[in-house]
């Protein structure tokens, strides 16, 4: 067994693989909510420069898979964003 | 009783003086109907991100006051008929935060994208 795992080891890596583009990235997957943790920012429909971070070129919202927002808030996000849209902030 | 956000936006072709008659409307409105405002917050004309019935511009008023459940039916029953209001909107609050003014600056809107 020893051997193997030696072996295993030395093997060189090639350095372009992880240069690849269809390699998935590690970093991508541990990001952490920028709105949840101490020291966040509120989620509010009056606070329309943080509002417009979550928002598409056309108006649309974005989706947590991008903005790696959690779900908790993700569900207050989108009633504040509607909300902002009736007065016609956003 | 509960805390309570209401914004108004008015027409921009008012005038200074029938403004304030609209502020003063609505303030006499929660006061008569059991409620107490806690404070009134002018955010001045700003402009819609879309046209709302051929209006590009609104003044934006925006009360946070206590009431109940018939301060609102009131105030919605009179903001339904009164013709110098384009839209209103009322959010129900556990914890009201009277301290941070998110429109104090007037740059906020022509800062867009």
């Amino acid at each position: 067994m020893k051997r193997k795992n030696n072996k295993f080891n030395k093997r060189p890596q090639n350095p372009l693989n992880k240069l690849s583009l269809f390699q998935k990235s590690d970093s991508r997957f541990s990001k952490k909510c920028p709105l949840s943790g101490k020291g966040a920012p509120a989620v509010d429909y009056k606070n329309i420069k943080l509002l417009r971070r979550y928002i598409s070129d056309t108006d649309k919202i974005m989706p947590s898979r991008i903005t790696s927002v959690s779900q908790n808030k993700q569900r207050k996000l989108t009633t504040e964003i509607k909300k902002a849209k009736i007065l016609g902030l956003l | 009783m509960n805390f309570y956000e209401h914004t108004l936006i008015a027409r921009q072709d008012l005038s200074t003086l029938e403004l304030e008659g609209v502020e003063n409307k609505y303030k006499d409105i929660i006061d008569k109907n059991a409620g107490k405002i806690i404070k009134v917050e002018k955010w001045g004309l700003l402009s819609f991100a879309k046209k709302i019935r051929a209006y590009n511009k609104g003044f934006y008023i925006h009360y946070k006051f206590q009431g109940e459940s018939k301060t609102l039916e009131e105030i919605r029953k009179s903001s339904i008929i009164d013709n110098s209001l384009i839209r209103h909107l009322t959010v129900k609050y556990k914890k009201l935060d009277t301290e941070t003014e998110y429109f104090k600056d007037k740059d906020i809107n022509e800062k867009k994208k």
